[in-house]
């Protein structure tokens, strides 16, 4: 009854504050301009980017005859699907590029856009639902809750309440429910606009794993604000003026919001360094150089050891004489060894991402604004490994179209033979390119560390935060 | 015999500031003891250590038998307080603001029972249903008032609670606290008005540098044989 009374009694009175219902309401206006213009943006991106592949699927099926070899060259774009839920959470998506071109022998610059781009991966900006969710929703718990017992001890109410029989603790859980009240009076009417505009305007599936996405990504909201709003309670509990708690709460603001994540991100980048582009171009064109070479019809020694490799299997003196073209077999043996040159050198690049994300992960330790954020991008898939995921299948598919253009050089063309042209039928066997999005317990598994982290935050302003209350001078 | 209010050997050492000296004292039920003193003396130190707010250096407070100290939830049960300045929520009415601590003491009232708690203080009714924000500091103490007697409490704490008062709200506040009286209520007053004390009052104490250097009966002296005692024992 005590906590349920406080906790009202704080509800009413923060709803009668003119200056609290100013600024929620500017906080909800940005919260809901964020939804809608996030959820423009995705519908816009996602609509041409699906248009564009289309075009460029039925480009490639009904391309005209060509040789097989001309057609891996032709090759197809893979345009990265945006996740339902990433208008919510941009994340990483707009600074990893949204396309990758496939063609036999090599993986595109885009695969490695990243080096070419940016030292770290960790920059943002843009006016999403998280960044308002991230940034400015604990800012108003700020100023909603550092007068929570400052106020109190200045107008010498905390006293009475007191007096009256309840504990600190008491007081510190009823204000801390009355303000999570108020909280979610502010970010319900967001959230359930975004699941109506979500689920009621068509062109999304109400499947478990998007559900399972949207409620672990409020719920991970709910707990960061949870703990800025016992943290804002305990900062004030120890504090004897307002003015004080609240530059003190700023600066923790600050701290979590703009300088730790900014120094991680630099620290990681410092520590973990990115190869430049002409440098991994170099060094993957040097590797690739010491295996066969699909082109070259030279008689390189490597060359030289499949083909007898080749004549000793099938048991005839020459290439001619093959049951299969040797032209098809030299390429797919190129494209294997190109292939495995190119994935080792982009998963060092990503392992050095990764090293760098990781800094910025164990951060979250520090600091559970990195911690939501991480859980916050991998709901949404826009984060890194989404990215990684998305790469490393159009990789598969480009590999897979690469050999499967060169098998059919090597058994249904002859040796030598540069001019025959195959009809679009061909083509028109080899499956589109279709990417699905990771399930939402996959792209979990990837944040256990920011998972702990949050959950750690709020376990510890829990337990600690009320000892420390305990301790609040009353007089 | 069993007092509401007992001080024994009751200190309070502040780092380098003796801030209460072996307080030993005993208030009955029924009985308004006003406790008298310059600013700094020891009354507020007093009050908070009979709340439980602070802990004593040693000796002990008790509130109708417990010991303070070890039952600091417990003996709130049969305590009020009233500060000097009762500043409450302003923005929520008298109405509100008593129903939440009378809730927090374990009652719940209906509004007319509220209602007749505040006009019972002396807050008119019409006042009751605005916010608290617009009171003035009588109307405010008069909802603390009502607030300590709503909760019926053996002993009631009261911290300079005239201060700033105008003389009619201090009067209605004097009948209100001698009708407490006549109920059975102990009131302990730390106050710098002597002459209020002398009119409410059983027993007057002076306090001079944490120490309670005299107790007397107020029906022993007028109020201008109170002051200069006053004045001798704070001029010595």
């Amino acid at each position: 009854m005590m906590v349920r009374s406080i906790a009202q009694k704080e509800f009413i009175s923060t709803l009668r504050d003119s200056r609290f219902v100013v600024l929620s309401a500017i906080v909800l206006l940005l919260l809901l301009a964020a939804t809608v213009v996030g959820l423009h943006s995705y519908s816009t991106l996602q609509a041409e980017r699906d248009a564009a592949q289309q075009t460029v699927n039925d480009q490639f099926a009904n391309s005209e005859a060509r040789h097989p070899h001309r057609m891996a060259h032709y090759g197809s774009y893979a345009f990265r699907p945006k996740s339902s839920i990433s208008f919510l959470d941009f994340g990483m998506d707009s600074y990893t590029g949204a396309s990758v071109y496939m063609e036999a022998h090599k993986q595109n610059s885009a695969n490695f856009s990243q080096a070419q781009q940016s030292s770290s991966l960790i920059r943002f900006g843009e006016m999403t639902v998280a960044f308002v969710l991230q940034m400015l929703i604990p800012l108003l718990i700020i100023f909603l809750c550092f007068g929570a017992f400052t106020q109190e001890k200045e107008t010498g109410t905390l006293k009475i309440l007191l007096s009256q029989g309840t504990s600190l603790r008491q007081v510190a859980w009823s204000k801390i429910a009355g303000f999570s009240k108020v909280v979610a009076l502010v970010v319900a009417p967001a959230l359930v606009l975004a699941a109506l505009l979500l689920f009621g305007r068509g062109g999304f599936e109400l499947n478990g794993d998007l559900l399972q996405r949207l409620l672990l990504f409020i719920g991970f909201y709910l707990v960061y604000f949870f703990i800025f709003i016992v943290l804002s309670v305990v900062v004030s509990a120890l504090h004897q003026r307002s003015s004080t708690a609240l530059v003190t709460l700023l600066g923790i603001w600050i701290l979590c919001c703009v300088i730790i994540p900014k120094a991680t991100a630099n620290l990681g980048a410092t520590l973990y360094t990115t190869p430049t582009k002409a440098q991994l171009e170099a060094d993957v064109h040097e590797e690739v150089a010491k295996g066969i070479d699909g082109h070259s019809s030279g008689q390189d020694e490597r060359t030289e050891a499949l083909k007898n490799e080749l004549l000793e299997k099938y048991k005839v003196s020459s290439v001619e004489e093959l049951p299969v073209n040797f032209d098809g077999i030299r390429m797919a043996a190129g494209e294997e060894h190109s292939t495995k040159v190119y994935q080792e050198h982009f998963n060092e690049l990503t392992d050095i991402f990764r090293m760098q994300n990781r800094i910025s992960e164990y951060a979250g330790f520090l600091n559970p604004y990195l911690a939501v954020r991480h859980l916050s991008m991998g709901m949404a898939g826009s984060d890194f490994n989404h990215y990684v995921n998305f790469q490393n299948e159009a990789e598969q598919y480009r590999y897979n179209l690469a050999q499967g253009l060169n098998h059919i050089q090597a058994t249904q063309l002859k040796y030598g033979d540069k001019e025959t042209r195959l009809s679009s039928d061909t083509w028109k066997e080899f499956q589109p390119f279709e990417y699905e999005t990771p399930k939402a317990g996959w792209a979990l598994a990837n944040h256990l560390v920011s998972l702990i982290a949050l959950f750690l935050w709020l376990v510890l302003v829990c337990t600690v935060g009320m000892k420390l209350i305990d301790k609040t001078k009353v007089a | 015999m069993e007092y509401v209010l007992e001080a024994r050997k009751l200190c309070k050492q502040y780092q380098d500031k003796l801030a209460l000296r072996d307080l030993n004292l005993q208030i009955e039920a029924g009985e308004i003891f006003c406790l008298l003193g310059q600013n700094g003396a020891g009354k507020s130190t007093t009050i908070n250590l009979f709340l439980g707010f602070i802990q004593p250096t040693s000796g002990a407070a008790y509130i109708n038998g417990l010991e303070v100290a070890s039952n600091v939830t417990k003996v709130k049960e049969h305590l009020a307080y009233i500060p000097e300045n009762v500043m409450l929520y302003p923005n929520l009415t008298g109405l509100e603001n008593l129903a939440l601590f009378s809730n927090l003491a374990g009652f719940d009232y209906s509004e007319k029972e509220l209602m007749d708690y505040l006009v019972q203080a002396g807050l008119p009714a019409e006042a009751a249903k605005r916010k608290v924000g617009g009171y003035s500091k009588g109307m405010r103490q008069k909802v603390g008032i009502a607030i300590a007697v709503a909760k019926h409490a053996k002993v009631l704490l009261l911290d300079e609670p005239t201060s700033g008062l105008d003389p009619k709200a201090s009067n209605e506040f004097s009948d209100l606290l001698l009708k407490l009286s006549g109920q059975g209520t102990a009131i302990f007053m730390a106050t710098h008005d002597i002459f209020r004390a002398k009119e409410v009052g059983t027993r007057v104490g002076i306090m001079r540098e944490g120490e309670l250097v005299d107790v007397l009966s107020t029906t022993a002296l007028n109020a201008n044989e109170l002051e200069k005692l006053y004045l001798n024992y704070m001029h010595n």
